[in-house]
């Protein structure tokens, strides 16, 4: 038994550095990080410079962008982009202190200074934009609804939603969403996704409204749940930044652009998502030919179907 | 033991008892303990101080009391954690710019004081007035009487209902996972949330997931923390029982 | 100090119908809970202290449970672990609160009850089956009265405790004021005002409950018996 024990930890140790190692593969080779960092990225702000290390708040509960994994580590898509600026920045993936932000703490947290930036699932509002800046967009999610197979909503007008219990996360875009454009709508409101995934599989909600991203793999797994057509706010992800610290949204944008040209993106994703899902996403990330912009000057929630 | 538990756990619960241990635990139990010891401090001097009868002094001490001790618990740490960074901001006092953990600390460290404040003030004035006028007799000043004399004689009113805030710190700091500290119920949370939605397992590339198991999650948390207060809530009502022979 | 000079009341004023909306179901929340921990707790309480075979023991079970476990736990398990186990335990959101707030307000007033009900002395009540009455009606007229006024001072804080817990149904989807107000704060980052409206609601409204309480103590108090 012990013995059983022992190997196991060692082929799952083996295996860990393996996996980590061909991770890295992609990017491997710290110099290139360096001759990136050096030549092409405009200077580090100077207080991450001086610390020598990333200080990045990222979501914890929102597989795949950021979530505890088996490991009990923070992994997710949103942690690889922050781990890929520690490597642009200081040439290791691991010059970066992660911490765990939620929905709504995570713009309390950056104005506070626990962090130098967000990456955390941060949907651009422009009522967020009043109080933070936002980087050039790293991923463009779009809204979808989850409804029972059975559901009405499925052939219906995204205007039916009127008048239904519509499931989704506190403050989140939706939240918004729904208020403004579906009269008569009553919104089943929760901090967490899966306590809204839950209301929507035990009947409390008719629908849950959510990125995409985070649909799919529920619909994929439930055979009693499948996701509607209907596609609204396609808002982009931004990186959010303290208002005003040019120099941070000089280097983050810079890195997202570069990353974005090398089609570091792609690889991301694919590394966080199930190969039967990739598909989906491909419109969703950043590539070399693909243009991103923030919806600005406009008001998306309040742009109501008809 | 513990292991050969945990082995004969499914698959899927091992990182979750694992991450609900080794984090969540361990930061209930950090929150709990500095919360209580803060609670002790500032609730015994506030609640001796009460017995003094100067009007001011007084209404302040009980402004404190009744304030910490009427708001939900909940809304303290709101007031914490959303509020305060704005006013550091502008006062540049950094020192009240609190990250979660310690706006959960404070939190139940102001509501923990009033309700030790309180009970102080009635176990100081639970000792006869003989025991101050002999303490004065032998020189004590004011201090040195409640440090030596009265405290020491109260400490022993004062153990049932310490024991009984602990066990209200240790349920209490479940608060903490609304604004994202990760104790127990927030470690828990987190698990949940992952297994729902499939992710790819980076040691063996598996997916994973894809039913939240919050019902075990969350029934493995209840025993969890009935397994911590029951026997302090029996202490504590021995204690009580011991006090009233 | 910017943060407070910013301090927008207008806000406050535009949202004045969501805002009592929200204390509104507060209320209702809290009513129903104090009622149901009342009810709940006088009945368990003469149960534990009139020591009625199995279900005393079940009683203790249950307060157990409750007392030593968080109340939000208790919340999350009623509203997303009791359907899990049978479709018919399943209760919408509004429900969920006012059982969970009466199982745990329940749970406290037992063992207040139940201490009431003990320190009623026994000679009383053996007069009282000495006069003729029979132990439902010597329960009514003598342990009641008594032991419920004794059982006063010690529910009053419990039922304090289950109106400032209603706050914490901001976890699930209940329209309460915290609730409305944490919205507020998510969407609009207007924290302080709603920081300070939910202040000034919790401690009027607990304050004056502590005050009508006391008043009704005072009238209710057991003259001095030696």
């Amino acid at each position: 038994m012990k013995k059983l024990v022992i190997a196991t930890v060692v082929a799952v140790f083996a295996a860990v550095v393996f996996t980590a190692l061909s991770v890295a593969a992609p990017w491997s080779g710290s110099a290139r990080a360096k001759a990136d960092a050096a030549n092409k990225l405009p200077a580090l702000p100077a207080e991450v410079r001086q610390r020598r290390r990333w200080k990045i708040g990222v979501k914890c509960d929102f597989p795949p962008f950021g979530y505890i994994n088996r490991q009990n580590k923070i992994a997710g898509y949103d942690v690889d982009v922050a781990r890929r600026f520690a490597e642009l920045a200081f040439g290791r993936r691991n010059r970066v202190s992660l911490t765990c932000v939620t929905t709504p703490s995570r713009i309390p947290a950056l104005q506070r200074g626990d962090v130098d930036i967000i990456i955390s699932t941060l949907t651009w509002t422009s009522a967020r934009e009043e109080v933070i800046d936002y980087s050039y967009p790293y991923y463009n999610a779009t809204g979808r609804l989850l409804v029972p197979n059975n559901s009405p909503l499925v052939s219906a007008r995204l205007t039916a939603l009127r008048g239904r219990r519509v499931a989704t996360t506190r403050g989140s875009i939706y939240d918004r969403y729904i208020g403004n454009c579906f009269a008569g709508a009553s919104k089943v409101l929760t901090d967490s996704p899966v306590a809204a995934l839950e209301n929507l599989r035990s009947g409390r909600a008719d629908a849950f409204m959510f990125d995409d991203t985070f649909l799919l793999g529920i619909a994929a797994n439930d055979s009693n749940l499948r996701m509607t057509n209907h596609k609204f706010l396609n808002v982009p992800y931004g990186i959010g930044i303290r208002k005003g610290e040019r120099a941070m949204k000089r280097w983050v944008d810079a890195a997202i652009l570069q990353m974005k040209r090398k089609d570091e993106f792609w690889r991301i994703l694919r590394l966080n998502s199930p190969r039967q899902f990739w598909r989906f996403f491909l419109n969703n990330v950043p590539r070399p030919r693909t243009r991103e912009a923030y919806p600005r000057g406009r008001v998306p929630e309040n742009e109501c179907p008809r | 033991m513990w292991d050969s538990l945990v082995s004969r756990l499914p698959d899927w619960a091992e990182p979750v008892v694992d991450y609900i241990i080794h984090t969540g635990l361990k930061n209930t139990l950090i929150i709990a303990a500095i919360s209580v010891v803060l609670s002790v401090l500032v609730g015994v001097v506030l609640g001796t101080l009460l017995t003094i009868k100067f009007l001011p002094l007084r209404g302040l001490i009980r402004l404190y009391i009744e304030v910490w001790r009427g708001l939900p618990i909940i809304v303290t740490i709101f007031l914490l954690y959303f509020a305060l960074p704005s006013v550091a901001d502008e006062t540049h006092l950094s020192f009240i710019d609190l990250d979660p953990m310690r706006a959960a600390i404070l939190g139940l460290a102001l509501w923990g004081s009033a309700q030790i404040a309180e009970a102080t003030r009635g176990a100081v004035q639970s000792i006869p007035r003989e025991q101050h006028e002999a303490a004065e007799a032998l020189g004590f000043g004011w201090v040195g009487r409640h440090v030596n004399v009265i405290l020491p004689q109260a400490s022993r009113r004062l153990l049932p209902p310490l024991v009984s805030l602990s066990v209200g710190v240790i349920q209490n700091s479940t608060l903490a996972s609304i604004i994202g500290v990760p104790e127990v119920l927030e470690t828990a949370q987190r698990s949940a949330n992952r297994l729902a939605v499939p992710t790819v397992d980076p040691a063996t590339l598996a997916i994973e997931g894809g039913d939240s198991h919050a019902l075990e999650i969350y029934l493995f948390v209840f025993v969890l923390f009935f397994l911590i207060s029951f026997p302090l809530t029996r202490l504590a009502a021995y204690l009580e029982r011991r006090l009233a022979q | 100090m910017d943060a407070l000079a910013a301090f927008d009341w207008q806000y406050i004023w535009d949202h004045k119908a969501v805002l009592w909306g929200g204390a509104k179901v507060t209320f209702e929340l809290a009513a129903i809970g104090i009622a149901g921990s009342f009810v709940l707790g006088l009945v368990l309480g003469a149960v534990r202290a009139y020591r009625i075979p199995v279900l005393s023991q079940l009683t203790a079970i249950y307060v157990e449970l409750i007392r030593n476990t968080p109340i939000l736990v208790q919340i999350f398990l009623i509203a997303y672990g009791l359907p899990k186990a049978a479709k018919a335990l399943q209760f919408d959101f509004f429900t969920v609160a006012c059982v969970s707030l009466i199982l745990w307000g329940g749970a406290f007033n037992t063992e207040n009850f139940r201490a009431g009900f003990e320190a009623v002395p026994v000679r009383y009540r053996e007069a009282a089956y000495a006069l003729g009455l029979g132990p439902i009606k010597t329960f009514l007229n003598v342990s009641l009265p008594i032991g419920g006024r004794i059982a006063l001072p010690s529910s009053i804080n419990t039922y304090i405790s289950v109106f400032k817990n209603t706050a914490l149904m901001v976890a699930i989807s209940v329209e309460e004021l915290t609730n409305v107000a944490k919205q507020s704060i998510d969407l609009d980052f207007r924290t302080w005002e709603m920081i300070w409206v939910l202040a000034v609601f919790y401690l009027t409204c607990v304050w004056t409950l502590s005050f009508l309480i006391r008043l009704l103590e005072r009238h209710l108090a057991l003259p001095e018996s030696t």
